[in-house]
């Protein structure tokens, strides 16, 4: 135990590096989702194909293979653009940060279109034409019937979503980035403890989880409030 | 930026090289996965408190942190601890492979166990009640009645999570074993070719993830046959 | 301690029932011999589907005695399998095995609770089958048949394991009106042949020609308990009036 002893600063900046990450992919991951259900619900058929062929990919694909294509990819793409200015420059690197947030969003974006795709179907059609009929215009029906009524049907399973997303942060360091894995390699190497610094990291994924089944229950519940019983 | 399809006809044998172990993998991890989940089910659902409480513990950590963590602490982690070295499962927990397959099969483990506590709670309370009004004993009633119908309940989320096992299998990479990613990995450190290399390896994987569905969508249809009705 | 009292199948003394708070049960006291037809009526949550129900132990009574057929109702499993062995149940919404056929449904218990062999369990189910006049329907599936053939299988499926008393909780009010009679009509033949039974249920018109006594339930309570004739024209009870002038007028 007291290996960890001067170690616990460097953990706590890199369990902040899985912080960010995570509300950068977070916030991704709903852009992708509600892009992709937008498209698989349109009547346009290449929308539709360009669709199902994104979630069958993602959803189908081991995910540190998509990190690694894109990280190593987009490394490769830069290099040849850099290059195309300046021959002199031999390798550009991509921040592991970006690559890695980019791809997860990706990944978890997909399995977001389908939640997102069933939340709108679900959505109660009377609901709709009520506020057509009131006259509400399509942007505020979207904003404001819409969104809320699909908002929860949608959260039990986008709350495993997110789960899936923090775990997946962890998969960030094979490409180098420097959070809590990185940390642990770096104590390993001074401490020689294996076993104790990645069940340190293991601790504090599970911290995270912990904090996000937490928030989705009181989200949850707070969507739901209009369906508890008054006394 | 081309495309060298001369690199990619020549690697893809290579990496189907890998697909050996890929299977290895996948089919002793959710054997032994699928077994250790009816364990912990029969725990789970015991109604007493020193089985099912350890249970939940369990499920909660495996499911709570990332895979690719529980790798690290199995492989790397676990020889630090003397009693491990010295324990007679000390020649499987020494060797990558068998440390892939004890993660995984943990991992698996654990959900498939909820997915089948799901399929059992999904069993209509009606059936089991008539079970016991003719006399059929608790055993019975849970081999004769509930088991078959909460095992066609768990199909779909069962197929999931083979092909999430099917994914994870890739992570057995990080720890130097030569599946197909392994071997794609080392392909491209040497060609610089990501593209070509790792999008192959996605359409290996796609194929594979296809494979799967389709057989769990015959079983699935097999298993229903019985309520499709045809008054 | 065995009753050596044969005609007395089914003896209740002083049931409660508890759900929580709520007091389902209230001191039923209630005697059913052989060969008895008791029918059960009352409003909705008076009691009676739990009535039945304590006496194969599906639920659990709080307060008094439960006997059947000799056997008291403990929480000994093995009291508990004595009672069902001998109480057959057929339920509102049937509850056939759907992964089963419909002779599987039959066979399942004798054979594993009677160790029935598979010939054994086969003719006695198809005999049960032909009784309920269904017997070409063994081979499917439940999803298969109508609300009215289901029931009968059900009926069936109880009279394999040779019960001595059958409970009917609410036989006919999931079915189709034109279905009804179909399952009225197996239960008379059943209680003609001597059947000791104890049934829930609306159907005034089978209560009046089957019953030997016909109890009205409310709030938990047990109001009146009287010959059909007597009960149907000559009710003593306000409470019993009010439920009769309902369920008769519509």
């Amino acid at each position: 135990m007291e290996a960890i002893t001067g170690w616990w600063d460097d953990y706590f900046w890199g369990s902040l590096v899985v912080v960010k990450l995570f509300f950068v992919a977070l916030f991704l991951t709903v852009l992708f989702g509600l892009i992709g259900a937008a498209a698989k619900l349109s009547k346009n058929r290449v929308a539709n194909t360009i669709a199902n062929a994104y979630t069958v990919i993602f959803r189908g694909t081991p995910e540190i293979l998509v990190l690694l294509l894109f990280y190593f990819g987009s490394a490769i793409t830069l290099t040849a653009i850099a290059q195309a200015f300046d021959p002199e420059i031999k390798f550009v690197d991509f921040p592991p940060f970006w690559a890695g947030s980019f791809a997860i969003a990706l990944i978890i974006g997909s399995y977001a279109t389908e939640t997102f795709r069933g939340a709108f179907l679900g959505v109660d059609a009377g609901q709709i034409e009520a506020a057509r009929a009131l006259g509400l215009s399509n942007l505020k029906t979207f904003v404001y019937v819409r969104i809320p009524a699909m908002w929860r049907l949608a959260l039990p399973p986008f709350g495993n979503h997110m789960l899936s997303l923090i775990k997946d942060t962890a998969l960030i360091a094979i490409i180098g980035l420097e959070e809590t894995l990185f940390v642990a390699e770096q104590a390993i190497g001074t401490t020689g403890k294996p076993f104790t610094m990645y069940i340190l990291v293991g601790a504090i994924y599970l911290g995270f989880s912990t904090i996000i089944t937490l928030t989705v229950m009181v989200l949850e519940k707070y969507a739901n409030r209009h369906l508890e019983i008054a006394e | 930026m081309s495309f060298d399809v001369a690199l990619i006809i020549d690697s893809i044998p290579k990496m189907l090289m890998g697909i050996g172990l890929t299977l290895q993998l996948l089919f002793l991890s959710l054997l032994l996965g699928t077994a250790l989940a009816i364990i912990l089910l029969l725990m789970r659902i015991s109604g007493r408190w020193y089985l099912s409480v350890p249970t939940m513990v369990y499920i909660y950590i495996f499911r709570g942190t990332p895979i690719l963590v529980q790798i690290f602490i199995i492989y790397y982690g676990l020889p630090q601890l003397d009693f491990v070295r010295d324990s007679i499962f000390w020649p499987i927990l020494r060797e990558p492979f068998g440390c892939a397959v004890v993660a995984l099969s943990l991992n698996t483990g654990a959900y498939v166990s909820e997915i089948f506590r799901g399929g059992v709670l999904g069993v209509d309370r009606g059936l089991t009640e008539a079970g016991a009004a003719l006399g059929l004993s608790v055993r019975h009633r849970f081999v004769y009645i509930t088991a078959p119908i909460a095992i066609r309940l768990s199909l779909p989320a069962y197929s999931n999570d083979v092909i999430s096992l099917q994914k994870s299998t890739a992570l057995a990479s990080t720890i130097t074993l030569l599946d197909m990613t392994g071997i794609a990995r080392t392909i491209v450190a040497e060609t610089y070719a990501p593209y070509e290399i790792f999008i192959s390896l996605m359409i290996i994987y796609l194929i594979l993830t296809w494979v799967i569905q389709r057989s769990f969508g015959w079983i699935e249809k097999r298993m229903s046959r019985h309520i499709r009705s045809e008054a | 301690m065995k009753n050596s009292d044969q005609k007395n199948i089914i003896l209740l003394e002083n049931v409660d029932k508890f759900f929580g708070e709520f007091q389902a049960l209230k001191n039923i006291s209630l005697s059913v011999n052989k060969g008895e037809r008791i029918v059960v009526c009352g409003p909705s949550g008076s009691g009676k589907s739990t009535l039945i129900r304590c006496i194969n132990r599906l639920e659990e009574h709080s307060n008094g005695k439960i006997v059947v057929n000799g056997h008291e109702l403990t929480s000994d499993v093995k009291d508990i399998d004595a009672v069902r062995r001998e109480v057959g149940m057929v339920f509102q919404s049937f509850n056939l095995f759907p992964h089963l056929t419909v002779i599987k449904n039959l066979m399942l218990a004798p054979k594993l609770v009677r160790n029935s062999s598979k010939s054994e369990a086969y003719d006695m189910a198809m005999k049960y089958l032909e009784r309920v006049k269904i017997p070409e329907q063994a081979d499917k599936y439940p999803s298969q048949l109508s609300g009215g053939q289901q029931q009968r299988v059900a009926i069936a499926r109880a009279l394999c394991m040779n019960p001595l008393v059958m409970l009917f909780d609410e036989p006919t009010s999931a079915l189709d009106p034109e279905m009804i009679s179909e399952v009225l009509d197996v239960m008379t033949d059943l209680a003609q042949e001597g059947m000791t039974m104890i049934v829930v249920t609306h159907e005034m018109g089978f209560a009046r020609s089957v019953a030997d006594n016909m109890v009205f339930m409310d709030n938990g309570e047990i109001v009146e308990m009287n010959n059909p004739t007597e009960f149907f024209e000559n009710p003593t009870s306000d409470r019993t009036k009010l439920f009769l002038k309902q369920i008769l007028t519509h």
